[in-house]
This record gives structure tokens, sequence and C-alpha cells, in this order.
């Protein structure tokens, strides 16, 4: 839906859309290595390629269009070395989130070791610690709401999970309630 | 009248019941949540609902749906704070109301006439849907496939001013639709050979990522704290009888809340602008919009109620989602094999009818859930930006795990994730790619039918009179919007021309 524009750097617009143009081009040059040509005697609309190949050229030449768009923006009105200073740092914040997918990786990698509940647990207090929220009382909330997501996801609507590696170091009966439970 | 008593009888499921509460309940206050809404929610409840039956799932999806509507006018009004851009205008409305001291007025203004858009959506849903299935079930696959183009064109059209991304955005959710095995010969197409690929690109794991990772992603690096909340001064019941002395506003708002809401990709936000234009420009008191109008509030919130129950009208007797949470709930409608279209009507009435009735009794849930909670719910729309990402990011996983209890899903929604942080950075449009992704295999399926039953031959679609009437009417959408586009850019040249000089 369109939403009320904000401002944005037409530097890295314009980086963006080339990196996105660049890989719609090579998905498209390869339609016919990622795809199968199908029965010769067949009709043309049962192509396999058909689909993805309307797809792709819609794709390119939307990316094409948003290109010559950015370019002739920036034909009209260069950038100005504070607009060239502001991309540079935005493409660098590119990398901000991927600092948080990684302790995302490591949590879902955690879940198979040490189970959903302890995971949950460091997951979330670690990362309210990373963002800045410390404190006795942040660090309580986080730990409740671990505790909450297991009452919810686990013993609620019952999400089944792996037998963490953690949970066979436990006596019989405890190692069962944990691998049900948490 | 038989078909709607049958509905009733879905009610007396205490299971109904119960979700529709609690989806009333839970809309209402992520609703009122910054950064939480309708789609991050409904996105992570997804998966849960797969285990339900068809009603009880969809009732909980609706009850978010419906209850964030109304919700995202509590931090509007309170905090000076719109929850979601549809709340844009009611803030700017309310602000004048608060700073008299009477929030409850302007909270009850919006209250009532989100009540009234959302009941009167509901009944055109009751009157409307089913006629409509009724003339669609004498479509052909020629029909069906310019019915599922003309709502991908109108997806494009509703994003003016980025329609160029729009439609790379599109076409980028209608290539990942055909990633893995195709139907007609059961060959790969671009899989790479990564087995993962070959049932294709999951739509859970996609919408997870796109809408609620992203998100999470862009509330864990913000930094801005919400202010607190106003003091809820005035009287409350106010403004629910003031609504009934503007009939015209309020009816006239909800009717293009209605028709605007049963256009794919058109919207809450561009439903709301153009009945705000309108709503200034007729009033007797245009001259106080912008600065505390009654009228104000009445166009923005009963447009913005108005629209979630029509946005259900062409999805259920078209089976054609029109935006992002309708084709959400399109997958609770697939993964139950209950298929949306004219044959639901004769196939599932029960479901139908019983989906009319919890969406009308909802409004009332709600309308009565507000009268006693707002003071908490607009503490709740304070709590903190980063911990809400945490929230968010932490239920990403379970959710995307839960769809299908594999732990790949929780990479394909990381790398969604990723890319939709990036193209919200940008204001890039995400909704396009969700209904590329939905609405490719619609497309592709009904085209290789029409055509082949022509054998190839492309005529069919302007030889069948609904199909040729459905392309005429997209070939004037399109010339209209381009000749707009043309006078849009020649004016800003000519701006910039004089600029220059």
């Amino acid at each position: 839906m369109p939403e009320p524009d904000e401002q944005t750097n037409r530097l890295e617009s314009l980086l963006l859309t080339l990196i996105f143009a660049a890989l719609s081009l090579a998905l498209l040059l390869t339609i016919f290595v990622a795809t199968r040509t199908g029965p010769a005697q067949a009709g043309w609309w049962t192509r396999p390629a058909l689909a993805p190949g309307v797809a792709l050229t819609v794709l390119v030449l939307a990316n094409a269009l948003t290109l010559w768009k950015e370019i002739a923006s920036l034909r009209r009105s260069p950038a100005t070395p504070a607009e060239w200073a502001e991309a540079r740092a935005r493409v660098i914040a590119w990398l901000r989130p991927v600092e948080f997918l990684a302790y995302f990786a490591a949590y879902l990698w955690s879940l198979k070791l040490i189970g959903y509940f302890p995971a949950t647990l460091v997951f979330v207090t670690g990362l309210m610690w990373r963002v800045g929220l410390r404190g006795g009382r942040w660090m309580l909330a986080g730990a409740l709401t671990a505790l909450a997501l297991v009452l919810i996801f686990r013993v609620g609507l019952g999400v089944w999970m792996p037998a963490p590696a953690l949970y066979d170091l436990m006596p019989g009966g405890m190692r069962t309630a944990l691998i049900r439970w948490f | 009248m038989d078909f709607l008593l049958t509905g009733l009888a879905q009610l007396s499921d205490p299971a109904v019941i119960a979700v529709m509460v609690i989806g009333a309940i839970l809309g209402v206050v992520v609703g009122a949540i910054p950064g939480a809404g309708a789609a991050v929610t409904i996105s992570i409840l997804l998966p849960t609902t797969f285990a339900m039956d068809p009603l009880t799932g969809m009732t909980l999806l609706l009850g978010v749906y419906c209850g964030s509507a109304y919700g995202s006018a509590i931090p509007a009004v309170l905090i000076n704070t719109p929850g979601s851009p549809v709340a844009v205008l009611t803030a700017m409305e309310a602000r004048p109301f608060v700073e008299r001291g009477e929030a409850r007025r302007a909270m009850s203004l919006a209250y009532s006439s989100s009540f009234v858009g959302g009941v009167l959506a509901v009944l055109a849903l009751m009157v409307m849907t089913q006629p409509l299935a009724r003339i669609a079930s004498n479509f052909g696959s020629a029909e069906f496939a310019m019915l599922a183009i003309s709502a991908l064109v109108l997806v494009i059209i509703g994003h003016s001013g980025r329609r160029a991304e729009a439609t790379a955005a599109l076409a980028f959710g209608l290539f990942l639709a055909t990633i893995g095995i195709e139907t007609a010969y059961s060959t790969q197409r671009y899989t790479f050979g990564i087995p993962s690929l070959i049932s294709g690109i999951p739509l859970v794991p996609l919408v997870i990522g796109l809408f609620a990772m992203s998100e999470a992603l862009v509330q864990l690096s913000s930094r801005s704290h919400a202010a607190a909340p106003a003091q809820l001064g005035g009287r409350f019941f106010q403004g629910f009888a003031e609504v009934f002395r503007y009939p015209r506003t309020l009816f006239g708002s909800s009717g293009v809340g209605i028709v605007i809401g049963i256009m794919p990709g058109v919207g809450e936000f561009l439903a709301q602008q153009v009945n705000y234009v309108w709503a200034r420009k007729f009033s007797r008191e245009g001259h106080l919009f912008g600065k505390g109008a009654p009228e104000g509030i009445i166009v923005s919130e009963a447009t913005n109620n108005a629209v979630p129950p029509a946005a259900l009208i062409p999805m259920l007797a078209l089976g054609i989602p029109g935006e992002e949470l309708t084709a959400m709930m399109l997958a609770v409608f697939l993964v139950h094999n209950v298929i949306p279209g004219p044959d639901l009507f004769l196939n599932r009435p029960e479901f139908v009818a019983g989906l009319y009735w919890t969406l009308l009794l909802m409004n009332v849930v709600i309308i009565v859930f507000l009268l006693f909670a707002t003071r908490w719910i607009a503490r709740a729309a304070t709590v903190d930006r980063r911990f809400l990402g945490v929230l968010i990011l932490t239920l990403s996983l379970i959710g995307t795990y839960a769809s299908n209890y594999n732990f790949s899903d929780c990479a394909i929604a990381m790398v969604f994730g990723l890319l939709g942080y990036i193209l919200r950075s940008h204001r890039w449009p995400l909704t396009p790619i969700m209904l590329g992704l939905v609405m490719g295999p619609i497309v592709e399926g009904r085209m290789r039918q029409a055509l082949g039953g022509a054998n190839g031959d492309f005529s069919i679609f302007v030889t069948r009179p609904i199909s040729a009437i459905l392309v005429a009417a997209l070939a004037i959408l399109i010339l209209f919007t381009l000749r707009a586009e043309l006078k849009n850019r020649r004016r800003a040249r000519e701006d910039w021309q004089i600029n220059d000089q």
C-alpha cells in the first residue's frame, strides 16, 4: 500500500537499484539453464520457461526504468558532497541488521544444542543487553518473556522441537519432561 | 436467510467465540503499538492457525485485522504518534482536541466512526459477496485470468509515485512463485539443485521475513522512545452521539471505504486521502479541517475501518486477494483445502455465513473492550521500540519453525528479513512481493487453461464478453494513469526549469 514518502538518499537508491538490476538480468540470462524446455509438440503457452521469463523481463524493465529515473535525477542536479557522505554512512548502515541476524542464526543453532527455553532466555536477555535495555527490570522482563513464550508455544500450542544435546545429559524422567515442555 | 442462519449456528462453538475475543483484543493492542501492527502479528500467528479449523483460524486473523484498525487511533490521539500510516490524519485532527483537554471526545469520535464504518462494511460483505460469486460462477479461465491480471495492474497503479518500484516488486514476487517444480511437466525451475527449493519458496517464511523480521530489525536499530500518553480529558460519550450530526461525512466515508476496499491494491491509505479531500471540499466546516475538525476524525476512522471487511469481498467471491493481509488469509484457506471463489458458497455456506456473523460481532466486542481498556492500551503503546524488536524477532523464529517444523525455513525468513529491511529503508513497497507470490500460480494456471482452450490464440481474451470488458476497462485505466503521470512529469519539469532560471 502506498505510504507517506520520506526522503531517501539518491546515491544509495542508485546503488541498490543497480544491484537489483544486475541480479535480475543475471537471473534472466540463466533462464535456459534454470528451466527445462518441455515436449517439442506442446503449445508455447505450456513452456516451463514462459512464466519466469515474463516475470523476469518485467523485473528487468522495471529496474531499468527505476535506474533511468535515478540517473536522470542525478544528471539534473548532481549529488552534493554532503549527499555522498550521507550515502556512504547509509550503505554502511545496511550492515547493522546483519549483526542482529547473526545473533538470530546463533539462536537457531543453539536450539538444537541447549533446547528452546534456555536458548530463548539467552537470546532475549542477550539481545536486550546489546540494544541497551540493561538493568534488573529489563532482564526480568526478558526472562518472563522467554517463560511466556515457552508457556504459549511449547505448553499451550504443543509446538514440537527436536531433543537438544543438553537434555541427553539429564536423568531419564527429567529428560522426558524437559523435551516435552522446554 | 437460511444461509445466514446456518452461520449463526457456528457461533455456538466456544472456540470461535474465544478466538474472536482474543483476536480482537490482540488486534486492538498491536494496532495501538507503533511498529507492531496487523501485518507483523498476522504473519507470526499464521502458522498457529493452520492447526485450527478454517473458521476459527480465520476469525483469529480477522480479529487482529479489524482490531488493529480501531487500535491505531489510540496512539494517534493520546500520544500524537500514528500507530500506522492510516492513523496520520487522525493524529493531525485529534491534536487540537487533546490541547483543549477533549481527548475523550476525540477518542469517542474515532471509536464510533470506526464502528459505523466497520459494521457497514460487514453488511456490504453480507449483501454483495454472494451475488458477485453467483456472477463469477459463469466465468471461465479467461475471465479469471483477466481478473487476476487486473488485480495486479491495480496494485501497481495504487502505488502512485512508486509505480516502477511496485512493478519491480510485483515481478519479483511473480518470479519467486515460479521457483520449484512446475505443474505442467513436473520440471524444476530456478532450483539450481538446492533441495529445499524444489517445493518452491514457502509462503510463511517469506511473509514473516518480509513483514515481521524486517520490522524487528528496524525497531532494534531505533533509538526513539514514545512520549507519555495525554490525559483522557472530556466526556467519553459526547463523540458517540456527535458522529451522527455529520451523516453525509460518516456514511459517505464508509461507502467510499467499502468501494475502495473492494478494489485490489488500493488500500486504506489512499481511500482515506481521497475521502479526506472530498469531505473537506464539500463540508460546511471545511475550513476547520486540519485544525481539529470532528469530520476529519470521522473521515479518517470510518474509511480506515470500512476497508478490512470490504477487502474480503473479492477474496471470498473471486478467490483474488487485494492486499497483503487478505493474501495471508488466503494461505489459511488453502492449507485447509477451502478454495475461495464461487464454489465456496455451494460447498461451505456455513463457513462463509459464520465468517459474516463473527465479523459483525467482532465490532461489538472491540468497541466494548475499548470503552473499558483505552487507558491501559495507551500505556502499552509506549512500550520501548527496542524491546518490541526483540520480541518480534524471537516470535519470528517460533512462528517460522512452527509452520513446517523445518529449521531451514528460518534461514529463508532471515534472507527475506534482510531484503525487507533494505527495501523498507528505501520506501520500496513490500506488499507487491507478497501478492506476486500468492497470485503467481493463479495467473499462470488460469492463463495456461485459457490459452490451452483457445490453442494459444490471445483473441480469447477479447472475444468473451466479460473478459473483453475487463480488457477494455484495464486499457482505459492504464491510459488515464499514463496521461496523469505524463502531466505530472511535465509540470515537474516546468517547475524545475522555472527554479533553474
